[in-house]
């Protein structure tokens, strides 16, 4: 059992009691919205975004240990919290003067260069200010031993997919392992549970036909290895660019709901939230009172409109963000109709993104699946035959990563996809439709008029990570650079802490504006290995021997 | 970026379009020899010119390598200057760590050869290690050498500014053009094929394929030492400055720096077993061996996670050093290739000499050391070149 009481720790040198068994993002919410950083290159205020540990904007420094993500990290009694890359403090920051002073952005290709005499000199400033945390500074506690643990299968992913298709292996008598890197309440009777266990990295099966999963626990590394994986990773709330859109209070749905309080007040008073689908209208329902207007770049579906009538809620459908203002937090957004009309102001003090709902890839990618771009979402799935295969032999799928968005249906299709492990019959053809593949994104349009419309003052943050700006990609693309991978290279977009999850997706949807061609001619970034930024000591703490002898 | 163009005629066909190839073309197009057409079948920097550490160093062993390495350090400084692109080429230095006494032996070679060439390398005892490595256990250094004007840039920028200044001055980069054969008329080369494309006639076709080069002249008929080998890499999130040197492990191939943006981006030699580990752009078996080593050296950073990894091919030789000059074997086909570890590093002096084979100048390379017939030569020694690393 937890301990139920208050926990002191010590932030920015002050002590702070922070309630039990929340995360240090949680706890310090209480006080309205937390700052705890400054951007990388142009040190602009940043807020905390994703709420679920990718993204680069809630960085802490715990008892010395640097980029410490406070919506995943619970804080346990005499930490030592610290703020970083910010002096003397995130709300007040000196060097937020180079957003100023760089106010079309930091030419970072092909300025400092001369004269050659001086480049030492850059480089000392720029060092001095590039990276988030500074280094750990002591050695840390030895690392556990190896560990590795087989089983018959391995359910990757806690959701209403991974769970009803771990119940259901174990029911045919099969050892069963479900790994999730949340804290997961009540398995499955009898599954083995590893919660709070990252899977960062899946090599294809070897020429014996197991799985090596490589998985991490804090600075813990485990192997685990079964014939049969099951992927059920689920999706993410996406990104969406418009002017302002890295300002503090833009936010995901997901980030909004870790921002929550103890009584389950959201971090702000009158919210716009952005979308128009099922995600949008469970976030309707979630902070009804608190929405100011629901902004749609795309269609809006009627029961969410129904819904907002109900509730007296303003509706925009089919409209672009043009702006959002405010410094240290927004104030206000600038909303236009597409394809041209009125622009109308309103005053928020939140952004929320519920527009997109994205799959999580990387594994699949990883372990060499065959994949396909789907229209509907912008998005690669991975390819299903009609028995429920994916193309890698004992390899099998289910839930929003496979394309079956409502909990219904992703639990739906992590019962067939176990039948399938279980060599049993399955079904495509029995399941409730899989996210279209066809049609392109209605997003392309709204990035087609968000290029065509652009005044080109201010920064727009493409890769709110490393601060690349729209510009930036403009620039490459006039200087002939095409596809996403040269793009990537030659802005930095992408690698960034996140790994590109928030800014790749919709690059793709603006490279294929830029170049006329479909988003999936575009290309898609390799993946590369791990999921997650897990820890060196994890990693060293793997057993000998785990690679797998190559596949045939 | 298309394969674009119709001319069907050139001078010289360069295959590859990395910083070799590049390099080259840069060199023969100011010498106003031309035309010229670099192909490609990838996209820009898909090579591993566009996957490497960025390590600059001339702590070599023999007089000519650290001659080229010197040249090349002096054009890196200049390069920002001369090409428009900013690579932070940053000479943070390279320190050489052995271990045990016959590692240090080693590193007496190395001392002594680049002494000999009047640079200002330096032997340290252990204690001196931690002031340029902040938190470096001392247990198994046995001391190193360190030349501060060794360094590291950015390998991309540099791709992007050749890529963009060969074009200006009229040479033809064909990307997603791949090179499926080479003709020949007798013992001369006369063209390539391409997919797409067709036939190009070329009079000189230089084989600066990289990884791939290998492929490239058993395409061509020719007998070749080249082996191309899997090399993995990562980096981890990016930390404030506290490190500036490159720093290379002899013992293991343990190598590492810090990024201009904080990143620590390194690699060691790991050995796949026969039938493992090929295949995949990366291995647990590399990610494990890494973490261990770095953390080992550098217990502190274990905390610190890894944020990518990925990999590229080293294009080895039997003897550690490329092989320059045009093939006797057939006329015309000159090989620009066998970089191992280190094309980036000496890519400016070596693509000098490269484009001095086809102007027919004088070149300060010994054939018998670098010329491509040189492995069919009897009783020669393989390994003059020991330090296979960063
Ligand atoms: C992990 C790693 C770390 C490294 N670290 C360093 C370092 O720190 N310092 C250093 O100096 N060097 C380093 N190197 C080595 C260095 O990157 C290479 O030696 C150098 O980039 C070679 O350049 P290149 O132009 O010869 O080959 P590449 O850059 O590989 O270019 C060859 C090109 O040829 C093309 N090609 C191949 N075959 C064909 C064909 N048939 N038709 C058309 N196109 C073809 C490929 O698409 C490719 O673009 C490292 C390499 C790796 C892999
Ligand atoms: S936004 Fe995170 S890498 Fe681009």
């Amino acid at each position: 059992m937890a301990d139920p009481r208050p926990r002191t720790v010590e932030f920015r040198g002050r002590p702070l009691a922070l309630p039990a068994g929340a995360t240090l993002l949680a706890g310090l919410a209480e006080r309205g919205l937390p700052q705890f950083q400054r951007s990388v290159r142009y040190h602009r205020p940043r807020a905390p975004f994703c709420g679920v540990g990718h993204c680069s904007q809630c960085l802490v420094r715990v008892n010395g240990v640097p980029n410490v993500r406070a919506c995943r990290y619970e804080p346990a009694p005499g930490d030592r919290i610290t703020t970083e890359n910010a002096w003397p403090s995130p709300r007040w920051d000196l060097l937020g003067a180079l957003d100023l002073v760089f106010g079309r952005g930091l030419d970072s290709l092909h300025g400092f260069r001369r004269p050659v005499w001086a480049m030492p000199l850059y480089h000392r400033v720029i060092r001095r200010l590039a990276g988030y945390g500074a280094p750990p500074t002591a050695d840390p506690a030895p690392i556990a031993p190896p560990r590795e643990i087989r089983t018959d299968a391995i359910v990757v992913g806690a959701g209403p997919a991974g769970r009803a298709a771990a119940a259901r292996i174990r029911a045919a008598g099969r050892a069963t392992l479900l790994v999730d890197r949340s804290p997961v309440t009540a398995p499955p009777a009898d599954v083995g549970l590893l919660a709070g266990v990252t899977a960062a990295f899946l090599p294809p099966p070897g020429r014996d036909g197991e799985f090596r999963l490589a998985a991490t626990r804090g600075r813990e590394g485990m192997i685990l290895r079964a014939p049969r994986v099951l992927l059920a990773p689920g999706g993410y709330d996406a990104n969406l660019l418009f002017p302002g859109n890295d300002r503090p209070g833009v936010m995901t749905a997901e980030g909004a709901m870790a921002l929550l309080d103890r009584r389950g007040n959201p971090p702000f008073r009158r919210a716009l939230l952005v979308g128009g689908g099922a995600r949008a209208m469970e976030m309707v329902d979630r902070f009804g009172a608190h929405v100011e207007a629901v902004v749609a770049p795309t269609q809006v579906h009627g029961t969410i409109a129904e819904r907002a009538a109900e509730l007296d809620i303003p509706v925009f459908p089919r409209t672009l963000l043009t702006a959002a203002h405010g410094r240290s937090r927004v104030r206000s957004a600038l909303l236009r109709r597409r394809g041209g009309g009125e622009t109308t102001r309103l005053s928020v003090d939140a952004i929320v993104l519920a527009h997109r709902r994205l799959p999580h890839v990387p594994l699949f990618f990883q372990v060499g699946a065959r994949m396909e771009w789907r229209g509907s979402t912008g998005a690669y799935y991975p390819v299903l035959d009609d028995a429920l295969a994916t193309s890698v032999p004992g390899l099998f799928t289910a839930g929003e990563s496979a394309g079956f968005v409502a909990p219904a249906s992703a639990e739906a299709s992590g019962i067939a996809a176990a039948e399938a492990l279980l060599d049993r019959p399955a079904r495509l053809a029995d399941l409730p439709p899989r996210t279209a593949g066809e049609g392109p994104h209605e997003l392309e349009g709204y990035y087609r008029e968000l290029l065509a419309g652009r005044t080109g003052r201010g920064k727009l943050v493409a890769c709110a990570c490393e601060d690349v700006l729209l510009g930036e990609i403009d620039a490459a693309h006039r200087a002939g650079y095409r596809g996403i991978e040269v793009i990537k290279r030659y802005t930095s977009l992408g690698t960034g802490l996140c790994q590109g999850r928030y800014c790749v997706p919709d690059a793709l949807l603006l490279l294929a504006q830029l170049e006329s061609r479909p988003p999936s001619e575009v290309g898609f970034l390799t993946q590369r290995p791990p999921v997650l930024p897990t820890p060196l000591d994890a990693w060293a703490s793997l057993p000998d021997e785990a690679d797998p002898e190559a596949g045939p | 970026m298309s394969p674009g163009g119709d001319r069907r005629e050139f001078r010289v066909a360069i295959v590859g379009a990395g910083i070799i190839g590049l390099f080259t073309a840069h060199h023969l197009a100011r010498a106003g020899f031309g035309p010229i057409v670099v192909l490609d079948r990838g996209f820009l920097s898909n090579g591993a010119s566009g996957r490497n550490g960025g390590g600059v160093r001339q702590q070599w062993e023999t007089p000519e390598t650290i001659r080229l390495a010197r040249e090349s350090v002096a054009a890196y400084r200049r390069f920002g200057a001369e090409f428009g692109y900013n690579i932070w080429f940053r000479q943070g230095g390279y320190l050489f760590l052995a271990t045990d006494a016959l590692e240090l032996q080693g590193l007496d070679r190395i001392y002594a050869a680049v002494r000999a060439e009047g640079l200002g390398i330096r032997k340290l005892a252990p204690e001196e290690i931690p002031a340029l490595v902040p938190g470096i256990r001392s247990e198994g250094v046995a001391g190193g050498t360190y030349l501060r004007q060794d360094g590291t840039l950015y390998p991309f920028p540099a791709i992007w500014a050749l890529y963009e200044s060969v074009r200006r001055a009229g040479v033809e980069v064909r990307l997603g053009t791949g090179v499926t054969g080479v003709l020949r008329s007798g013992d001369r080369v006369t063209g390539v094929t391409t997919d797409p494309g067709g036939e190009l006639r070329a009079e000189w076709v230089v084989n600066a394929a990289g990884g791939w080069s290998g492929d490239l002249a058993r395409r061509a008929g020719l007998e070749v030492a080249n082996v191309a080998t899997r090399h993995e890499i990562l980096a981890t999130e990016p930390l404030k400055r506290f490190l500036d040197p490159m720093v290379v492990r002899l013992r293991d191939g343990l190598y590492f720096s810090q990024t201009m943006r904080g990143e620590i981006v390194g690699g060691l030699t790991v050995r796949h077993p026969p039938g493992t580990g090929h295949g995949v752009p990366t291995s647990i078996r590399f990610l494990r061996e890494m973490s261990r080593a770095l953390t080992g050296l550098l217990p502190r950073l274990g905390p610190l996670g890894i944020l990518r990894a990925w990999s590229g091919f080293y294009d080895d030789t039997p003897d550690g050093l490329p092989v320059i000059g045009e093939e006797e074997r057939l006329r015309g086909f000159v090989e620009a290739n066998g970089f191992g570890g280190h094309g980036f590093m000496l890519a400016p002096a070596a693509s000098r000499r490269i484009a001095a084979v086809l102007l027919g100048e004088r070149s300060d390379l010994d054939p018998a050391r670098f010329g491509p017939g040189r492995f069919a030569l009897p009783g020669r020694d393989h390994a003059p070149e020991r330090v296979q690393l960063g």
